[in-house]
């Protein structure tokens, strides 16, 4: 005999949804839009959500803040638009969601547990470049788009440029950089982070003079004091009013360290706390931390 | 402990049972009071046990009723079915004056029954077993699918709610119309 769950008091029903675990309530969740609603006011919460793109398909858990409860992996087939995959530790169970896509599925998880978008989206090496425009229409945005060092210098570079406007950060495991870096770092991009201990990125003054990232981070580069000193004094006569950077940091190879004496011959600045500040005739300032294997420029 | 009694009318309440003395030291006599729900069987419980429920904890304490009085006159709880206030009745003599425990294994079983303790629970301000009962429906749709959910918990597609949401707005414009054709007639 069923029982009416909508017709409890309220502050009973809400009791009720606060004894579930996060998997029945997440199933509750898709009964109808009312109880969405109530699903989200029950106000659980989850770890940030991480997105791995797969071989034509995406995956990723929810995580409870509760450690008590279970994790759930949830599969997204790219076949199957109105259906999810979910093992809540008793085996493999199919959802289905009429008329649902699977960009209405990601709203709905991020729309119950109260987050705005996908903390991080993962590509994986063996994910077909031509999966990536599905992977747009799925994911609205992201944190960051991560692409790890076992993903081929095309994979890369097409999940740069299809996927990196979903992103504020994009993070680059391996130096697939070496002859269009000026291409890359012109691109209209919140954060972009490059790390290859192995291959440092070679950087020259034009490349930081197209620089149209806001923030960009560089682990490591190969970049000279010379090249440094120019770009400096290029910033000092203010022939770069419109700038976009706000924040430039190298972590420089250990093979290669930069003279300091080199990077700031001829240009003034005042020291303050252990920081050169650089001020211009506009007005302008670049705080700069600096040691001989790392470099951070800040665009005040 | 308090014992219960069914089947006897409103107006004939049994008498207290005697507490049992102690040979050391006399205990002050529990005092008693008499509940009847819809199918005006009255029960008779303790204070102690009536402790539980904020709503007849107040009552008592608001009207000082003397035993004789509640005797007289037991609490009417005509909106609660007889076996509901005889679970809830129960529930107050096996917890009256004892911790209660993380779990109870006694809620009923019955889901229809489950859903008329919570209203009675609610009603009654009983919190622990407020508490217990709302679990228990949660319990109810453990591991379940979101369709095997809807069924259990008889929720209503999003179809059914938008028509259902029509016709109450139907209902009052129509109420709303009658209201001021009553009005103008009256103003004639």
């Amino acid at each position: 005999m069923p029982i009416r769950l909508l017709s409890l008091p309220d502050k009973d029903l809400q009791y009720a949804l606060n004894c579930m675990d996060i998997c029945d309530l997440i199933a509750l969740s898709l009964c109808s839009k009312q109880t969405k609603n109530f699903a989200k006011l029950s106000n659980r919460y989850i770890e940030p959500i991480s997105v791995q793109v797969y071989d034509n398909y995406v995956r990723f858990e929810i995580i409870p803040w509760d450690i008590h409860q279970p994790i759930i992996p949830i599969t997204f087939l790219a076949s199957s638009d109105s259906r999810i995959n979910l093992d809540r530790g008793n085996g493999a169970e199919l959802w289905r969601k009429r008329k649902f896509t699977q960009s209405d599925w990601i709203a709905h998880f991020l729309s119950i547990f109260d987050e705005s978008m996908i903390d991080e989206l993962v590509i994986s090496d063996f994910c077909p470049i031509s999966y990536l425009d599905n992977v747009k229409q799925i994911i609205p945005k992201c944190g960051t788009l991560r692409i790890p060092r076992d993903c081929s210098m095309e994979l890369t570079k097409a999940a740069i440029l299809k996927l990196a406007p979903l992103a504020e950060e994009v993070e680059v495991n391996k130096n697939i950089f070496i002859d269009d870096i000026s291409l890359f770092l012109s691109y209209n991009l919140n954060a972009l982070v490059i790390i290859d201990r192995i291959t440092p990125l070679k950087l020259e003054l034009s490349d930081l003079l197209v620089l149209n990232i806001t923030d960009l981070t560089v682990v490591t580069a190969n970049v000279t004091g010379r090249e440094l000193n120019r770009f400096l004094k290029l910033w000092m006569k203010g022939n770069y009013t419109f700038y976009r950077p706000k924040s430039i940091e190298f972590q420089l190879n250990f093979g290669m360290p930069v003279n300091c004496e080199e990077v700031f011959k001829g240009i003034k600045y005042a020291t303050v706390d252990n920081r050169r500040r650089l001020t211009r005739a506009d007005g302008k300032e670049l705080l700069i931390t600096f040691s001989w294997i790392y470099v951070d420029f800040k665009f005040l | 402990m308090s014992s219960t009694e069914q089947g006897t009318s409103s107006a004939a309440p049994a008498e207290p049972t005697t507490a049992p003395e102690s040979a050391a030291a006399p205990e002050v006599p529990e005092s008693f009071y008499y509940v009847h729900g819809k199918d005006k069987v009255v029960h008779k419980v303790s204070a102690g046990a009536l402790q539980h429920s904020a709503l007849i904890h107040g009552m008592i304490s608001n009207l000082g009723y003397t035993e004789e009085q509640a005797k007289a006159n037991p609490f009417p709880f005509e909106n609660i079915d007889g076996d509901i206030l005889q679970m809830v009745v129960d529930w107050c003599n096996q917890h009256k004056g004892k911790p209660t425990p993380p779990e109870d294994t006694n809620l009923p079983k019955q889901k229809e029954k489950l859903f008329d303790l919570v209203l009675a629970v609610n009603y009654l301000e009983i919190k622990e077993l407020l508490t217990y009962c709302c679990k228990q429906v949660a319990m109810m749709v453990k591991g379940k699918s979101p369709e095997e959910i809807r069924e259990i918990w008889m929720i209503p597609t999003d179809a059914e709610d938008e028509a259902a949401e029509k016709e109450a707005k139907k209902r009052a414009g129509k109420e709303a119309a009658g209201e001021t054709a009553a009005a103008a007639g009256d103003a004639k």
